[in-house]
């Protein structure tokens, strides 16, 4: 009898540990959003007739069952941890990590998204700008892929192709190379994004294109809340939290943001943002489609206008010294036809920003 | 459902097994046939009826057969159930491809009926012809229980993939079965090592596959570790669903057949096929081969005989010409077996070779998605078409599933299982399952990359 237990014991103990996650997958109570992955997560389904007959309550269960799964985070890194570490798999869900950094494997260029972004800026510019006094100016704001892709031994886009094919077709702009101005530790190790405190050589090389000087009284700040970037839920691999740093100077509080999407003044660093699952978002308060900052101290009546994705949030107030007023577009969330209602171009600066990872996927771009 | 998904592992089956134990014997049937039917319709909510209708069907075939009083009347009873059953099969599985030819044949532009395929329609149907024809030949006494029938033809763990258990296999265990620890500790580990391999292994191995298919930067090499992933993949997708189905029997007291035997030690095609999918294998045999006269006839008839088991045995795994090329590729090499002499006494690292690279071929053109796809992929292999030998993608991608690659090649060999035996009953072995559970949960959890091949037969 107490051979027959000792041999069945671990049986018994499997058996356990598989009812005790069935049961508990029964009972927990359901979470509305993951903070890691920065997504909702699915709810239980709705049952209705046409909902069973279609099929469509079985695949909204699926998802149900697979977002609410207890200790879902737990298992996300389990996976990950055995697929990258175990298994020697050289990414994540498409993302690797190298020294630290967490980084997207972008690969490859794609030509065609490349070709439709320039056509979607060609179009900005004979709406906007073929006919006004603006200065133009574009730089493509390089992901870290650009300077961890080849030392880590992942696949990386040319980025060669990429500079020569934006300059070919933007031949009336002025291109602003930041590639000298950057390494892989400008950058957040667990998020897209570089980090502001890292860019001052970007918005100085910028500013100094575009003829304007940076004042280099900035003093550095650190938010007292870890920063997860979204490289870190989608990698799911265990990482530590970055440290938010942002710069301040004298006579920043007076500058006002206007988001046009919201109707909302705001400081230039959003601090009611602290509580939002990224905290990139406090940065202009996050992606907005038609912003303006105004500089109540400008020196001169200079404005900007930068058509941007979110890498110039965190830029974009390096440089609100140098200018009376920046306009940020972001054509993500708006039609190039509205910005009539918002913007008067006249004789602005005008610098196109933007990052491979939306160049490389630039149907986002509205037309 | 998949078994290889959180609702089935933790929803479903969990509580599937604790009702069934907690029935009486006597309801045990009723409750795997309600259980079975829940599970289909999940997947198929419309199709359910037909499986019903089956089910009723061949009830009847089955009774009226036993009951004919003379050979004569049992025949056309059995001939009124192979008709039925194979029209269902071919209306739902052949109409659009028979369309699709008539009009490419005869210029005519009929619309296709664009009929869905019901889930496991081809196992289900070949469970339910192995029972008739029994039944027919004697072997078999009809089933009288309309329950327990229905609980044979739809037992969700072998209803979907196989393996294709005969009537004949289980129709003691339909009346009188019992599990009794042994049977839960084997059934539980064979039901997780079959997991393993379906979630761990060709999962994995799948993903490589979908790099391979939409990379814009294919090379030779490429090409050929794309036939060596695929062939690996498929072999842990299909014996590791199998390996499951067989286990979750266990654990309700029937006693599936096997359906693999390291198919990839072969040093023969006709032996990798008795390894491979046996139970298809040993079906087309016993309900076809031998009916036709086998090989006991004369050359041009035993020459009709293997082609027609081996067309039928491509057109089984699916409606398209790249399945029949399929399936007469290795009615070929069997040919090629028996009347080529010395391919026998080749040493065995040349007669293993030649399996390999042959099988390999062959799943390139199985898993095409169609025949120009096959030959651009086949041609790949051979440098065909300005491929270069090597890209920077394809050495990459090598490097990043190196360690599951080699995982696989020495999974799908003999020596593992013998390994692993040597810790049967003991300590470790509750920590490795326990292990597989919560690594397989893990991945499902994560959402990787789960299809199953196998459901589109």
């Amino acid at each position: 009898m107490k051979k027959t237990w000792k041999r069945y014991a671990g049986l018994w103990m499997v058996v356990g540990l598989w009812l005790a996650l069935a049961v508990f997958a029964w009972v927990k109570p359901e979470d509305k959003t993951s903070d890691s992955e920065r997504r909702p997560l699915a709810q239980f389904p709705e049952i209705s007739t046409q909902n069973l007959l279609s099929g469509g309550f079985s695949k909204d269960f699926a998802d149900y069952a697979v977002d609410q799964f207890p200790l879902r985070d737990n298992f996300r890194s389990l996976n990950a941890v055995f697929h990258y570490y175990g298994l020697q798999k050289k990414d994540n869900n498409g993302i690797y990590l190298h020294a630290g950094f967490a980084s997207k494997m972008e690969y490859p260029l794609k030509q065609d998204s490349i070709d439709y972004a320039a056509a979607r800026f060609a179009d900005l510019y004979r709406m906007y700008l073929a006919d006004s006094s603006c200065r133009i100016y574009f730089a493509v704001a390089p992901d870290k892929g650009y300077y961890l892709a080849e030392s880590s031994g992942v696949l990386g886009m040319d980025y060669g192709a990429l500079f020569d094919s934006l300059q070919e077709k933007l031949t009336w702009a002025e291109f602003i190379d930041l590639t000298e101005c950057l390494t892989e530790q400008s950058y957040y190790r667990t998020d897209t994004h570089w980090s502001q405190d890292k860019i001052l050589p970007v918005a100085e090389k910028i500013a100094g294109t575009l003829g304007v000087v940076i004042p280099k009284d900035f003093t550095e700040k650190t938010l007292d809340r870890d920063f997860y970037g979204a490289y870190y839920g989608q990698a799911g691999l265990p990482m530590a939290p970055d440290a938010l740093r942002y710069l301040t100077w004298e006579g920043m509080e007076d500058c006002q943001v206007f988001s046009y999407d919201t109707g909302k003044t705001t400081e230039i660093y959003d601090m009611d943002k602290l509580s939002s699952r990224d905290l990139y978002d406090v940065f202009l308060s996050g992606g907005m489609a038609v912003q303006t900052i105004t500089n109540p101290h400008a020196e001169s009546r200079r404005e900007l206008v930068i058509f941007r994705d979110s890498f110039g949030s965190s830029l974009a107030p390096l440089l609100v010294q140098s200018y009376a007023k920046i306009t940020l577009i972001d054509t993500r969330y708006v039609y190039p036809k509205a910005l009539a209602d918002y913007v008067s171009f006249t004789d602005q600066d005008v610098l196109f920003l933007y990052s491979p990872l939306v160049l490389n996927a630039s149907q986002i771009l509205k037309k | 459902m998949l078994f290889s998904s959180i609702e089935f592992l933790f929803y479903f089956l969990p509580a599937v097994i604790l009702f069934y134990f907690a029935l009486p014997v006597r309801a045990r049937n009723l409750w795997l046939l309600i259980a079975s039917l829940f599970f289909y319709a999940w997947g198929e909510p419309r199709l359910v009826g037909l499986m019903v209708v089956s089910i009723a069907l061949h009830y009847g075939w089955g009774l009226a057969i036993g009951a004919g009083k003379t050979q004569k009347i049992r025949r056309l009873f059995l001939i009124g159930s192979l008709v039925t059953g194979l029209s269902m099969l071919g209306y739902y599985k052949y109409a659009d491809f028979a369309v699709e030819n008539v009009n490419g044949i005869f210029g005519t532009a009929f619309p296709l009926p664009r009929i869905a395929l019901p889930i496991g329609i081809s196992f289900y149907t070949f469970q339910i012809l192995s029972y008739t024809i029994d039944v027919y030949r004697g072997k078999v006494q009809p089933q009288k229980n309309l329950i327990d029938f229905g609980c044979y033809v739809s037992l969700f763990p072998q209803l979907i993939a196989g393996p294709i258990v005969r009537y004949i296999d289980v129709d003691r265990e339909l009346k009188n079965r019992r599990t009794g620890m042994e049977d839960l500790r084997l059934g539980l580990r064979r039901f997780l090592m079959g997991l393993g391999k379906k979630v761990l292994l060709a999962n994995q191995l799948g993903a490589f596959v979908e790099v391979f298919r939409s990379s814009g930067e294919k090379s030779v090499l490429f090409y050929w570790l794309y036939a060596l992933v695929f062939s690996l993949h498929i072999y842990f997708d299909f014996s590791g669903y199998s390996d499951m189905a067989i286990g979750l029997g266990r654990i309700f007291g029937f006693h599936f057949p096997e359906n693999f035997d390291y198919p990839y030690v072969s040093k023969s095609i006709q032996e990798f096929w008795r390894r491979w999918h046996m139970t298809l294998g040993g079906w087309f045999r016993d309900y076809l081969y031998i009916p036709l006269g086998g090989s006991r006839v004369g050359k041009g008839k035993w020459l009709r005989n293997v082609l027609f088991v081996w067309l039928f045995t491509g057109l089984w795994h699916g409606a398209a010409w790249n399945f029949v090329l399929w399936g007469l590729l290795f009615a070929a090499l069997l040919l090629m077996e028996k009347w080529v002499p010395g391919i026998q006494k080749l040493p065995n690292f040349l007669r293993h070779g030649y399996v390999l690279l042959a099988v390999g071929i062959s799943f390139v053109l199985f898993n095409a998605a169609s025949l120009s796809q096959a030959a651009s992929d086949i041609g790949g292999m051979f440098g065909f078409g300005n491929v270069p030998l090597v890209t920077l993608e394809t050495l990459y991608y090598l490097r990043s599933y190196g360690v599951v690659i080699i995982l696989a090649i020495v999974g799908a060999l003999p020596v593992v299982k013998s390994w692993a035996l040597r810790f049967d009953g003991k300590w470790i072995e509750p920590v490795v399952m326990a292990a597989l559970l919560l690594l397989c949960t893990a991945s499902l959890v994560d959402g990787s990359f789960n299809p199953f091949l196998y459901f589109r037969f």
